[in-house]
């Protein structure tokens, strides 16, 4: 049998190469190729039960020596299944025809900080996105929007339809009320900030708070052609190893990188529109109608225009433009035996549906690996990122006449509301501003600079035939300075008498460092059993310096901070350190049981000791049924993996929270302070996951059908959450540490390669999944009636009982919408779906073209639509939601995502060695129930209980691109 | 061996290296302001003159949810903005009803009790501290105590019979809600603690320009007695208001306007006259009811504090043509009591005592001031309520007190003011807020 590595054995095969110094050796050599004649360069070869081997050259061409007993060589190359083959010192010249690995069984799944394991050895549900499938179909706005339905277990609410995107990626249901709901972050090595940072649009729209302002996440920066491939660690018993950050899951990124040989310049051009998903419509009215609803001297307004024929659409003046993108990207790629280098530009240039938004980003990488000898490598991926949004003003506020979404609710078809010949704009007479006004001259932008900086260091410390230990070091840095504007001018309707003016600017430094340092011991068995030890820390430290300046009282027609009668400013200052140790054991017997135990301790300074340690153990346990010899090998079923995996994360409290903090107010010129709203608790500890998941992998008919199923039972314990205090006590909410919260779920993944001829290959992916979940512990005593837990609102998560809002109530699920009933607050709807089905087709017809869909099916996902509660009293509503009751809406949907079709045109060219043109679409089509723009929508940005609440979002669009590819 | 050799060199090292990085975690501190801890214990006069400034500051906050919620309800304005529960819960519309959960509640009720807590910060501290004098710790004593009961006041005229608590220095062991008299009780001594305290007291610290000619001690404590004029009517103890009343600034003769202000400005950390809208804006006005305007006495100078709308406006089934004019720009103060309603409370404190020549005197001072001329109507019990009741409506319009006199009255109900809309409800307190779990 064979031994299994990974990467980092691929290395071991170079290092070792001059190390084999053996008194009784015999050579082999051979050539590898794939099934069509075709050489394959950089195939490792293993001499099975060293750690000794080769790989071919560039003409596929290998040689190798191997000890006197040595009896097998084992073939290993991504992309292809595996291959051992008997040698003997009689074997002369090997021919070997690697085929094609369809299921991906030999695909290198990173599990830890330094770890990694192939696929068919993982005893997770490892959802793993290649760029391929992220980046291959269709041009993609953001990394995060193009996940969606292409793997199981995961649910995207978006927050924003504008360009420049606005989503949360919530892995296997809600696992945190207090912020810290997304994953973690890592790309190469570096934990990037995902933030969602408000402009301060608030202070000139009266939103409540910043998180209903719609700010993008700053995962947006990331370039998704840059990626080589995403993994996702869904759980905790994946992700145990990432300790307290990995709550709510793990998100591995790894960027392309070169390879010895040919320099690969490869330039690709997009081109495309946004266009609004669905226009919701406008009411229609006749005379005698708006009589009836609105009066006879409204009547006499409406005929008046009607007579010069000045009844508008707004909905079509606002959302109406097809907005233009472009997306250019450039890489370079190449290198020598010592030094590779993957370089690559890109800039993405994308008019929204309003017009003056839009999302620009340019982005530069350079990934430099180096090998200074043979056992030290180093790695640098250094990427710099400028992006520009104008956002403009979308959700929820209160009077500032802003928001697109609540003026024309209120907007009436028949008032005349652009600007007369001198270039002002009239009063809107039905709403607190003048949707034209808005669009026209105000501006909500954002800007980013950033610079991503990721080193990694590795050092073969030891090398012999049945062991090695190398260290691993990694480092890096995310640094970003956010600026945003905001501009409101003294004309505006709403800011006349009161603000005049309004001139918000942010600047906003992230700098965040993050650094481990790793050994990695590995000893392997005559008998082919491996042991893999890892030991090592990990530190970060995230220091964060907000700083919000806002004028207003402006100076007519001056758009600078200093040009204006009240000045404010606001700083909030953050620092986070963490620190921790892990260990890990590994091992693999033959392949046939792969087992690992480890453990995390971490300490942090968000938690109420900072010099506490927090364990996080995990242990799982794998078994490859098809690897024992009692499996007849030429059976239909070619792998059946019975896995099971236990792990437990944690996730401390945001920023803060630890104080109870005195906040600056002002009278007359003089200064006081105020206890502000919220009571800390400097005993915090942090809230736990424990996940425990089992499940199966089975492929059949020479994996041509490959079937995954995984069922997870996972207990948040001790939840943090802001509870609302009896506001009588002078606080409004407290930070807690005693709500436990069970989600258990269900993922199915189904690929199926049903033709697989020369001329026709068609293969199919099947996602289903589901989560449930449920508060099972609420531990707040009741002072008053004994054993009782009271029920509550949580603060921020909803309009109220008399609305809707989420309710945190034991025994019930925590995404449940809530109301006033007649025997007091009822779920009157969920906004977890029933189910999730992603389904991804592609097809190749003969060698150039390819045909590609991705169909998505939510079912279930109530939504509270309160877009239709503003059209509603604003008499703006189509007639055709009339029959509708009550504003709680089914979000079901069933939605072509992503669809192309790429024809590479045949070249006789030495200068142009390909060229593909394509065309493909995002949000293609929607098939839905739901009455307003779009059933994924949060008004509520991305964080904690936020999804499924729509007040008067940024629609959401849907893309077509023409693409032009070449190769040189 | 080799292996052992890499060993004895590597894992050394490496420990040499955990170690070195394992350091320890400062102990946190909050770079974005100071502790409440930090003021409890011997706080110099310089932080308790900043938790004296905090709380007056903070009494201004929710105060505009107060009165316009409390207006709707006595059909006394609309408000016309962007929150479409202003024109449906408090109005009772269809099904609809005052959410316990909901910001015109939640605001002006944990607004005020903020303030209370800040009080409470400042008692304690006070207590805690040996850096000032006697006479100026009850100096600290009674400002805190009179705004304490004022908030407390507020809250009480939102929830009527449900009561309030008055106990709540403690966040985790919370005084329980007291019934609607004992609240009346508890208010009315803690002014009364208040005014023993200002006797010969020393300030120490700067009210703000609102204040100006209320800035000592002793034009201090004649505020708390006003304002515990206002809560005794409110409580229906007419002998006691008068009594109090007395004792205020009440100046029959003089300046009907004067009084205590809450300022605004646009300066840091300051904040701007949240009942002020802008003439002619939509979107955000407040719409003066119409029965106010139908049931007016042509020539009344109050009438200036209405002003006619270009075009109506028409929100939710409900119009109106006129929108206020209460205050002049953004930065306008709002009167916190002023002489016209000590008057007023003067005179209905009379007539309920059956003084009913006082009452008329003042009334007509009121009638005089509006440029309506002398009562000629009967001298009854009954009569003179009604007009007092309608002369409050004028002179006290849009501040926040219809909805209670209406209640003390009887006359909060929908045979005394007129339905808008079929469905529509008059309701006549606000429930205890859900988050307080009763």
């Amino acid at each position: 049998m064979y031994t299994s590595l990974g990467k980092a054995g691929l290395l071991l095969v170079f290092t070792l190469l001059t190390h084999a110094t053996m008194l009784a050796q015999f050579t082999v050599s051979g050539n590898v190729s794939d099934s069509d004649g075709f050489s394959l360069t950089g195939v490792s070869v293993l001499v099975v039960g060293t750690t000794s081997g080769t790989v071919t050259d560039i003409d596929g061409n290998f040689s190798v020596q191997l000890p006197a007993n040595s009896e097998q060589l084992r073939f290993s190359y991504t992309g292809f299944a595996p291959q051992t083959v008997n040698v003997s010192p009689s074997t002369s010249e090997l021919s070997i025809i690697m085929k094609e690995d369809i299921a991906n069984l030999e695909q290198i799944v990173v599990t830890g900080l330094a770890s990694s394991i192939k696929r068919s050895n993982l005893a997770n549900a490892v959802s793993t996105v290649s760029a391929e499938e992220l980046t291959g179909v269709t041009s993609q706005q953001t990394v995060d929007g193009a996940l969606y339905g292409k793997m199981t277990g995961v649910n995207i609410t978006q927050s924003s339809g504008a360009p420049g995107g606005g989503y949360a990626i919530r892995l296997r249901g809600v696992s945190s009320l207090s912020g810290n709901n997304q994953p973690l972050i890592i790309l190469d090595g570096v934990y990037i900030s995902n933030v969602e940072i408000p402009s301060g649009s608030r202070n000139a729209s009266g939103a409540n708070a910043g998180n209903e302002e719609g700010a993008s996440n700053r995962l947006a920066d990331i370039n998704p052609d840059d990626i080589e491939s995403m993994e996702v660690l869904k759980g905790a018993s994946a992700a145990a190893i990432y300790g307290t950050r990995a709550n709510a899951g793990v998100i591995i990124i790894t960027t392309k990188q070169g390879t010895s040989g040919r320099t690969d310049i490869s330039f690709n051009q997009d081109f495309g529109f946004n266009t609004i998903i669905k226009k919701v419509g406008r009411r229609s009215y006749t005379a005698d109608q708006v009589e009836e609803a609105f009066g006879a001297d409204e009547r006499a307004i409406f005929e008046a225009a009607e007579a010069r024929g000045e009844i508008f659409d707004y909905e079509d003046e606002i959302y109406g433009e097809q907005g233009f993108i472009s997306d250019s990207r450039l890489r370079i790629s190449g290198g020598n035996e010592k030094t590779s280098f993957f370089l690559s530009g890109s800039y993405r240039d994308e008019d929204g549906i309003v017009k003056g938004t839009g999302y620009e980003r340019l982005s530069t990488r350079l990934n430099v690996t180096h090998k200074f000898s043979q056992r030290l490598k180093i790695q640098s991926n250094t990427s710099y990122i400028r992006s520009n949004s104008n956002r403009s003003f979308f959700g929820n506020e209160n009077d500032g006449g802003l928001s697109y979404g609540y003026t024309l609710a209120f907007t009436r078809d028949w008032y005349n509301l652009f600007p007369d010949e001198n270039g002002n704009y009239p009063d809107n007479p039905t709403a607190a501003g003048n949707p034209i006004q808005t669009r026209d001259q105000t501006r909500n932008t954002e800007n980013i600079d950033r610079v991503l900086q990721g080193v990694n260091l590795q050092y073969n410390v030891l090398q012999k035939d049945n062991q090695n230990l190398k260290v691993v070091l990694n480092g890096g840095v995310d640094f970003f300075l956010n600026q945003t504007e905001v501009y409101v001018p003294e004309t505006f309707q709403s800011q006349r008498g009161l603000q005049n003016g309004f001139l918000g600017v942010g600047k906003n430094n992230v700098f965040n460092v993050n650094y481990s340092a790793i050994a990695v011991h590995s000893y392997y068995t005559p008998s082919d059993v491996s042991f893999t030890t890892q030991a090592g820390i990990t530190y970060l430290n995230f220091e964060n310096d907000f700083v919000y300046n806002q004028t207003t009282q402006l100076i007519p027609g001056q758009q600078n901070l200093t040009q204006g009668g009240a000045q404010s400013i606001t700083q909030t200052l953050s620092s986070t350190e963490e620190f921790g140790f892990l260990a890990q054991e590994e091992v693999n017997i033959q392949d046939k049981i792969i087992g690992t135990v480890g453990v995390r301790f971490d300490k942090s300074s968000l938690n109420g000791d900072p010099n506490k340690y927090y364990a996080f153990p995990r242990a799982s346990l794998a078994l490859n049924l098809t690897e024992f010899d009692f499996w007849d090998q030429s059976s239909f079923v070619n792998q059946f993996k019975p896995r099971i995996a236990y792990g437990q994360t944690g996730n401390s409290a945001t920023f803060g929270r630890l104080f109870t903090s005195l906040t600056p107010v002002g009278i007359g010129g003089q200064s006081g302070f105020s206890v502000s709203g919220a009571q800390g608790n400097s005993e915090l500890e942090p809230e736990t996951s424990t996940e425990l998941e089992f499940g199966v992998d089975v492929g059949l008919a020479q994996n041509k059908v490959n079937l995954s199923a995984t069922y997870y039972i996972r207990d948040v314990k001790n939840l943090l959450y802001d509870r609302s205090l009896p506001t009588s006590s002078g606080f409004g909410n407290e930070i807690r540490n005693d709500l436990d919260l069970r989600n258990t779920g269900f993922e199915f993944q189904l690929g199926l390669n049903p033709v697989r001829t020369a001329n026709l290959d068609y293969s199919t992916t099947l996602n289903f999944w589901f989560n449930n979940s449920e508060i099972t512990r609420l531990g707040i005593p009741d002072g008053e009636s004994g054993d009782d837990i009271p029920s509550f609102v949580p603060p921020g998560a909803g309009f109220g009982l008399g609305l809707g809002t989420f309710y945190i109530d034991e025994g019930s699920p925590i995404t449940g919408l809530w109301s006033n009933g007649e025997n007091g607050p009822e779920q009157i709807g969920n906004t977890e779906p029933d189910f999730q089905f992603g389904w991804g087709n592609n097809l190749s017809i003969g060698k150039n073209l390819t045909v590609s869909a991705l169909f998505h099916w939510r079912q279930g996902s109530d939504i509270l639509n309160l877009t239709r509660l503003l059209t509603d009293i604003g008499g703006t509503t189509p007639r055709s939601s009339d029959d509708l009751e009550g504003f709680i809406e089914d979000g079901s949907y069933f939605r072509l995502r992503e669809a192309s079709v790429y024809y590479d045109i045949p070249l006789q060219s030495d200068f142009i060695r390909g060229l593909k043109v394509g065309v493909s679409g995002r949000n293609i089509f929607t098939l839905t129930d739901y009455s307003s723009y779009d059933p994924e929508v949060s008004v509520n940005g991305g964080s904690g209980l936020s999804s499924n609440l729509e007040v008067g979002p940024f629609p959401s669009s849907k893309q077509f691109y023409f693409h032009l590819g070449f190769n040189f | 061996m080799k292996f052992t050799h890499a060993l004895r060199v590597t894992f050394p090292a490496l420990l040499l290296l955990f170690s070195l990085l394992s350091c320890e975690i400062e102990e946190q501190f909050d770079p974005n302001g100071p502790s409440i801890n930090s003021v409890l214990s011997n706080a110099t006069p310089s932080e308790l003159n900043l938790l004296v400034t905090g709380i007056e500051a903070r009494t201004r906050d929710g105060f505009s949810n107060y009165v316009t919620a409390s207006g709707t309800i006595a059909r006394e304005l609309y408000i016309f903005d962007a929150d479409p529960r202003n024109t449906s819960d408090l109005l009772g519309k269809d099904e609809t009803f005052i959410d316990a959960n909901t910001f015109y509640l939640t605001a002006p009720f944990s607004s005020r009790y903020r303030v209370v807590k800040n009080a409470n910060v400042l008692l304690e501290a006070v207590n805690n501290t040996t850096l000032i004098s006697a006479d100026e710790a009850d100096g600290y004593r009674g400002f805190a105590n009179t705004m304490k009961a004022l908030m407390l006041s507020q809250v009480l005229d939102l929830l009527n019979e449900n009561g309030i608590r008055v106990d709540v220095a403690d966040p985790e062991n919370l005084g329980p809600f007291l019934s609607k008299e004992a609240s009346y009780d508890a208010i009315l001594a803690l002014y009364d603690e208040a005014f023993t305290q200002l006797q010969g007291s020393t300030f120490n610290f700067t009210l703000s320009s609102g204040f100006t000619g209320f800035d000592t001690p002793e034009e201090f404590a004649k505020v708390n007695r006003a304002l515990s004029a206002r809560t005794a009517t409110h409580a229906e103890r007419y002998q006691e208001a008068l009594t109090r009343v007395n004792a205020s600034f009440l100046d029959l003769n003089g300046d009907l306007s004067s009084g205590p202000e809450h300022i605004f400005g646009t300066g840091s950390g300051d904040i701007l006259n949240p009942l002020f809208k802008a003439p002619g804006q939509s979107g955000d006005q407040l719409i003066v009811h119409p029965r106010i305007i139908a049931n007016a006495t042509s020539g009344d100078a109050r009438l200036g504090k209405f002003r006619m709308r270009v075009s109506s406006s028409s929100v939710d089934g409900l119009t109106g043509d006129f929108e206020t004019a209460l205050y002049e720009s953004v930065t306008s103060p709002i009167d916190i009591i002023r002489n016209e309603e000590l008057v007023l409370i003067w005179a209905e404190a009379s007539i309920n005592t059956g003084e009913y020549d006082d009452g008329v005197t003042g009334i007509n001072i009121i009638r005089n001031a509006a440029g309506i001329g002398d009562y000629s109507g009967d001298v009854s019990e009954d009569a003179l309520i009604d007009e007092m009741l309608y002369q409050r409506t004028y002179s006290l319009w849009g501040e926040g007190h219809q909805m209670f006199d209406l209640r003390r009255y009887g006359l909060l109900n929908a045979d005394y003011l007129p339905i808008d809309r079929v469905g529509d409800d008059v309701f006549t307190q606000f429930p205890i807020p859900l988050s307080e779990g009763q």
